[in-house]
């Protein structure tokens, strides 16, 4: 590739090693080591696939928690496979995706929602008319953004920022060319609605990207969906052709495979990787509107904001802010762990976990313990579980909705191996730029492995909080900020589980 | 861009292209560095220039922060030096507990300024110990803080871009391609990644293996480099207690912006200085007597042997059976002079210099 591209063959490779399906490491078979996955026997596929013979790794989150223990073969999600089928496959020397057990649509929900009342609708068909497109023509760029203020869309990639500042701001820089980034390099451990809209509602992906285009004044969308997501990829290419006579004739659509590195779903990183880079997040400011892709005024939105702009455009900001309780509009909760119906459900935004719980069909067993927004959120107890699910409520208790991404845990999951699983994840997806990321993510994780195994490593746990907040402030992005609150959050609700236990010493001093 | 903010409660000017930390480096406001160096673009990687800019919720690094009319800056507030003892705690943690064998680190120095607690103890080691072949750049990966100063310094100013940042998390380290030794790369084993780095990972492998001596018994001694006509400055390292009269045991450059080579050397410059005290070196002029064997004599005797034997060269053949090369070594003056010798002196136009084709 360096002959090729006239790069420098360091940087070359060590783009290429910042990535993991990119190293070549011989490895076949990736098994997701997310708490869902091994709550539903992840961990004995692992073995059993070791045990045969086959070069197995753990992984990160895989985007398929509704379906676990998810499995990644050549870059295909893969469902329901058994230790059985992995001792076949071992035997017969050969391992490839198999096109039946692919992870394609999980549960959804409301059933019987009216046309009205959601704002993505994953029930309903495609729709390739282009109508909202045309409508936000006809009102013009300073009117769509109107739109867009008065619905109060926020960011749903996590942070929950008003998306008409951005579209505001890219509209007005100067600088040309522009473009628009959809961010589906969805990877928050818990969260897997961004691959239900790609897969079933790619016209609503595609209609707001050109709504975007168009009303910023952007002549190019890229769009960055995660490595793994290559099926959503094909759909989305396959409504694009189909969209194709509806869409201005000139504006291009570029798509972008990632290969593994979950911190490229952080805006800044993804910039980096569609330009070839490590994904190291940038020093903000400046922010992506002024300076984004290769320099130039960007638009970066995750999938679902985006998915939310035709029904905007069609009927308006007030319908839109309606919709939600709390806040603004409707969101797509995930919903996995020990739940009967893990899945993705369109609910107004301030929903209570009760009453998501209800929609998937229940908890199984009594709750413990809930992350409200993937690993990034940390833990909260059973007593929180009337907090409406919104940006503002779950930040008030310290917490954040983030992707929505919630997993419930039942009195009979071991919480420690749970919060295990979150600090292992940040420290492996850290990008490891900044010391108080890169150190801190080790640290608190060694802290609490260290207390466990009573190597006298025991008193890290009692600097925790002062390290918490060192990675709050020195890190240069949010996965360094975010990730102490797994352990921060289970020292304040559940302080319980590093009190002494059989076998081990006591609890920190 | 002009202007003024407020440092710290005073009031300074603001100048085109200035950062926060250029600004309140012309007031004498120290900010702690790691990452920064005068030769390569600002990278806000290391975290320890953070200030807090009134209005902004979070802490924003001085190096990358363009300086702004009307910007309020606090670089002493509890809530920066609580961040910088914090951070210098992480890296310490994450480091060996002994200075490096030099004495010099910059890490160490703004550990002890900044006051950074040495109880938060030491993480495992998760990055690979490779050891190359090359005789002159030594990496310990260990003392690695990851501010990526040698990377761009290799890239920016040497253009050689030998070696990058590869790996990620706590595997992240520094690597030339595919990990292969640095003779197989296009390092030219210039050694600028070892004068850049603050903390030693880089370093000298010959001071680790005759063992380095302390930076404070050093006395540095101010030379141009006679390897090129380019005049680089170079500070002999000379230890005053070794040898007759102190015997040269590193080679430096200035400091950047201080002298014509902007703080830089090549592989010769720096590491080839072994010749000085070894014993093959000509240390006096020699002229073979009638039986052809070299015997010490006087510049002044050497000179008219010289110039006898030219002259013979000439009586018998013309000048034109003369030649004149000088050397690349000599300055353009010494060169320019070789050249009126041939020509003024013996009458020849036969004159080159190894430089010019």
């Amino acid at each position: 590739m360096a002959r090729e591209t006239a790069a420098p063959e360091a940087e070359v490779y060590g783009a290429g090693s910042f990535y993991h399906l990119l190293r070549d490491d011989g490895v076949q078979l990736r098994v997701c080591s997310g708490t869902p996955c091994r709550l539903r026997g992840a961990d004995a596929l692992l073995a059993a696939a070791r045990r045969s013979g086959l070069a197995a790794e753990p992984c990160s989150c895989l985007a398929a928690c509704d379906t676990a223990p998810a499995v990644l073969v050549d870059r295909v999600v893969q469902q329901g496979i058994g230790t059985a089928e992995i001792e076949v496959a071992a035997r017969a020397g050969e391992l490839a995706a198999q096109p039946d057990r692919e992870v394609l649509r999980g549960a959804i929900g409301p059933e019987d929602a009216p046309d009205d009342s959601l704002a993505i609708h994953l029930h309903r068909e495609a729709e390739f008319d282009g109508a909202a497109l045309q409508w936000a023509g006809g009102l013009g760029a300073p009117a769509v953004i109107d739109e867009i203020e008065a619905s109060g869309l926020q960011g749903r990639g996590g942070a929950g920022f008003p998306a008409h500042v951005k579209w505001r701001a890219v509209r007005e820089a100067r600088s040309l060319p522009k473009y628009v980034v959809l961010n589906a390099d969805e990877g928050e451990p818990g969260t897997f609605k961004d691959r239900e809209i790609l897969l079933r509602r790619p016209d609503r992906v595609l209609e707001g990207l050109a709504i975007a285009a168009q009303t910023v004044g952007a002549g190019e969308v890229h769009l960055y969906l995660r490595g793994e997501f290559e099926t959503p990829r094909r759909i989305l290419q396959e409504a694009l052709a189909r969209f194709a006579p509806v869409l201005p004739r000139d504006l291009v659509f570029s798509f972008h495979a990632g290969d593994g590195a979950y911190v490229c779903g952080e805006e800044t990183a993804l910039l980096e990787s569609i330009e070839g880079k490590r994904g190291m997040p940038r020093i903000k400011p400046p922010f992506p509107v002024e300076h984004g892709l290769w320099g130039q005024p960007t638009l970066v939105h995750n999938v679902e904001t985006i998915a939310c702009v035709p029904e905007i455009v069609k009927r308006g900001g007030p319908w839109f802010r309606g919709l939600g309780r709390s806040e603004p509009g409707t969101k797509l909760y995930c919903i996995s762990g020990e739940v009967h119906r893990p899945g993705t459900y369109e609910l107004p935004l301030g929903t209570t976990l009760d009453e998501l719980l209800l929609a998937a069909g229940g908890m199984e067993g009594e709750l413990r313990a809930f992350s409200p927004g993937g690993a990034s959120s940390g833990f909260l107890p059973a007593s929180y579980r009337s907090v409406p699910l919104d940006f503002g409520s779950l930040a008030k208790v310290g917490s954040m909705l983030g992707s929505a991404g919630v997993i419930v845990l039942s009195r009979d999951a071991d919480l420690r191996e749970a919060l295990l699983d979150q600090l292992r994840f940040f420290e492996e997806e850290s990008c490891g730029q900044c010391a108080p990321c890169r150190i801190g993510t080790r640290y608190l994780h060694e802290a609490v492995v260290g207390a466990e195994a009573e190597t006298g490593a025991g008193p890290r746990l009692s600097r925790a909080a002062e390290v918490a907040w060192e990675m709050n402030e020195g890190s240069i992005c949010g996965l360094g900020a975010a990730a102490s609150k797994p352990l921060t959050s289970a020292l304040e609700h559940f302080p319980e589980i590093f009190a002494a236990s059989p076998g081990h010493g006591g609890a920190e001093e | 861009m002009t202007g003024a903010l407020r440092i710290d409660g005073q009031e300074l000017p603001i100048e085109a292209g200035d950062t926060v930390l250029s600004v309140a480096a012309r007031a004498g406001i120290e900010i702690p560095t790691l990452c920064h160096d005068p030769r390569l673009g600002a990278a806000g990687a290391c975290r320890s220039c953070l200030v807090e800019v009134a209005g902004e919720p979070r802490l924003s690094a001085a190096c990358t922060r363009k300086a702004q009319e009307g910007m309020v800056v606090d670089t002493q507030c509890e809530r920066v030096e609580r961040h910088r003892r914090n951070l210098l705690a992480l890296y310490l943690a994450d480091h060996p507990a002994a200075r490096p064998l030099s004495g010099s680190s910059e890490l160490f120095d703004m550990a002890d300024r900044v006051g950074a607690p040495r109880d938060w103890g030491r993480l495992e080691s998760r990055r690979d110990q490779r050891v190359d072949p090359n005789h002159y750049v030594h990496f310990d990966a260990e003392r690695c803080i990851l501010c990526a100063r040698c990377v761009r310094y290799c890239d920016e100013v040497e253009a050689v871009n030998a070696i990058a940042l590869a790996g990620r998390g706590p595997e992240t380290t520094i690597a030339t391609a595919d990990q292969r030794s640095l003779l197989d790369t296009s390092c030219e084993l210039c050694g600028g990644c070892i004068d850049t780095c603050p903390t030693g990972a880089m370093s000298e492998k010959v001071q680790l293996l005759r063992g380095a001596v302390e930076d404070a018994r050093l006395e540095k001694v101010r030379t141009t480099c006679g390897y090129c006509g380019v005049g680089c400055q170079v500070d002999l390292n000379v230890d005053r207690r070794a040898g007759e009269g102190g015997r040269v045991v590193k080679v430096t450059s200035p400091e950047p912006g201080s002298t014509v080579n902007d703080g830089n050397l090549c592989v010769k410059g720096r590491f080839a200085y072994d010749f000085l005290d070894h014993e093959d070196r000509l240390t006096t002029p020699l002229v073979r007597d009638a039986g052809g064997v070299l015997r010490e004599v006087s510049w002044d005797e050497a000179l008219d042997r010289a110039a006898e034997g030219l002259l013979a060269v000439k009586r018998r053949h013309d000048a034109h059976a003369l030649g004149f090369v000088s050397s690349s070594r000599c300055t353009m003056e010494e060169n320019y002079l070789v050249q009126k010798l041939a020509r003024a002196a013996f009458g020849t136009n036969n004159c080159h210099q190894c430089a010019a084709t």
